[in-house]
């Protein structure tokens, strides 16, 4: 016998003035392999067409299928149905804007954010279309990547109480951004401007070390170790020079 | 949550004030780590004899250690709590977003903060009396720590103490592991159980120690 799950699913559309938030119950038999990518399009083509929520990549890799999976954020297309029980919740992400029932823009608030920590490679280099490409050592390519597989799903700042009390907090995942820029040789700025960007109680100084973004990631990016490097270079960087005032970081333009 | 609408036509100019607040955080916090543990030793050295708490008490008062060390630590309790209340809500609505976020995450250390910001309080009144009362009743001996909690209300009052001041600490100096990088992803899980039992242990010491004062005799020492 298969599980009939319940699913309690948060219903709102802010863009019409008669929805109030509440949640709607559905039933749905469990089928082999199901996920709630799959559950979430049966329902909305067999019981309530109006359900709105995201996917695109339904195999964790674009990032827009963040929600609240019982408590949970994490990715719908990535959880497998047998791995909750028999009634699950589902609700937006916080942090983010809501669009309507279970989807939220993500793209404004990265976006933002991105351009506020210039999450760009800063260089005087002229790019040469002609060139090999420069040659980078295998282990630091390696450990770059490794913090570059981040999909902008916004879980860690769902699940982050910092982020959810201070809505100016850039959250895990721009200082992993941060961490990636700092890695890598062909950004030429330095320790002072990356300092000036994140060296706040906006950037590391705001993290409290509750663990949650470390904990949900759903890409599982070692976030806590990259926090700890980054909040240690931080701080010392910031104990440098100590007696002498602080220049305004003399932001290169490139 | 409310959305804050970015007004600012002026540039902050950028300072160091965030490094140097959470660097006196964490060295008033590992601080107060270092000398709550040895105030453990200290005060359970009555489970050894009397005569062994009084001796170290009498030493600490010769060199003047408790005279001018117990105002340092109250300073240090006063500096740390006024650092680390920054990160705790003041607005009733900021405190109903954490609440309600942590009741949905069933995350255990966003739980452990929520403990360490409330513990935190309780302590800053009980420890601020406590530090008043002993450093008021100079010098300290067996026998009159021992009248303190025999006449109950000290005793209910340390049993209340204890497990806030051990709380605080032992999920502090797990949040300063994690936090400054000291403990990584691999070490997290074993760090975490090794903080469970140190904390339960020194509770465990600090009943033993608050029972063997509630039943020391009092006449003779
Ligand atoms: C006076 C009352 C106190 C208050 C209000 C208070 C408050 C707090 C708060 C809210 C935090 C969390 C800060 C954060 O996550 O960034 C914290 C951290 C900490 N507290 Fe306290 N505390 C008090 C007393 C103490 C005492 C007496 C000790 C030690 C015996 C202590 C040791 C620590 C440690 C080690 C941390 C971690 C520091 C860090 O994360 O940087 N606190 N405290
Ligand atoms: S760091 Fe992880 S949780 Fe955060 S946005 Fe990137 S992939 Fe998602
Ligand atoms: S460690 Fe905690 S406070 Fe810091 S970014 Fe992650 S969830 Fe937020
Ligand atoms: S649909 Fe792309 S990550 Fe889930």
């Amino acid at each position: 016998m298969s599980r009939q799950l319940k699913f309690n699913i948060f219903r709102f559309n802010p863009e019409d003035p008669n929805s109030e938030p509440h949640t709607d119950t559905f039933m749905l038999e469990e089928t082999p392999s199901l996920t709630l990518f799959i559950a979430l399009n049966k329902i909305r083509e067999e019981q309530d067409p109006s359900l709105m929520f995201d996917f695109a990549c339904r195999m964790a890799i674009c990032g827009s299928c963040g929600m609240v999976i019982n408590g949970r954020p994490g990715l719908a297309c990535k959880t497998l149905t047998v791995e909750l029980p028999q009634e699950i919740t589902l609700m937006p992400l916080p942090v983010f804007k809501l669009v309507g029932d279970l989807s939220v823009d993500t793209g404004t608030w990265f976006r933002a954010t991105n351009t506020k920590i210039e999450s760009w490679i800063h260089t005087d280099q002229e790019f040469d279309p002609e060139a090999i490409e420069e040659r980078m050592e295998n282990d630091l390519a390696n450990s770059i990547f490794e913090l570059e597989r981040c999909i902008e799903c916004g879980c860690c700042l769902a699940s982050c109480g910092t982020a959810n009390m201070r809505d100016d907090f850039v959250g895990a995942f721009a200082l992993n951004r941060i961490s990636r820029f700092i890695m890598d040789p062909r950004d030429k700025r330095t320790d002072p401007e990356y300092f000036d960007v994140v060296g706040t109680d906006q950037g590391i100084f705001g993290c409290m070390g509750l663990l949650a973004c470390e904990d949900v990631c759903p890409r599982e990016i070692p976030l806590q170790d990259q926090l700890g490097i980054l909040r240690r270079k931080m701080a010392f960087q910031g104990l440098k020079n100590i007696f002498k005032p602080k220049e305004k970081g003399r932001h290169r333009r490139f | 949550m409310s959305s804050s609408v970015d007004t600012a036509i002026f540039v902050k100019p950028p300072t160091r004030v965030s490094a140097y607040l959470d660097w006196l955080q964490m060295l008033t916090g590992a601080g107060l780590i270092m000398f709550m543990w040895s105030h453990m030793v200290l005060v359970a050295s009555v489970n050894i004899g009397p005569n062994v708490m009084n001796t170290i008490a009498y030493f600490f008062e010769a060199t003047y250690m408790a005279q001018v060390g117990g105002p340092i630590i109250g300073a240090t309790m006063l500096l740390h709590f006024i650092l680390a209340a920054r990160k705790i809500p003041y607005t009733s609505d900021a405190q109903g977003v954490i609440w309600r976020h942590a009741r949905m995450l069933h995350h255990t250390d966003t739980w452990l903060w929520l403990i360490q910001a409330f513990t935190a309080m309780v302590i800053l009144i009980m420890g601020s009396v406590h530090i008043w009362t002993v450093l008021t009743n100079l010098p300290i001996t067996a026998a009159k720590s021992a009248m303190r909690v025999q006449g109950g209300f000290w005793g209910v009052f340390y049993l209340i103490l204890l497990p806030m001041v051990e709380l605080h600490v032992g999920i502090g100096f797990y949040r300063i592991g994690v936090k400054w990088g000291f403990i990584k992803r691999s070490g997290r899980k074993k760090f975490h159980r090794f903080e469970n039992i140190w904390t339960g242990a020194f509770i465990l010491i600090g009943l033993i120690t608050i029972i063997r004062l509630w039943t020391l005799p009092i006449a003779g020492n």
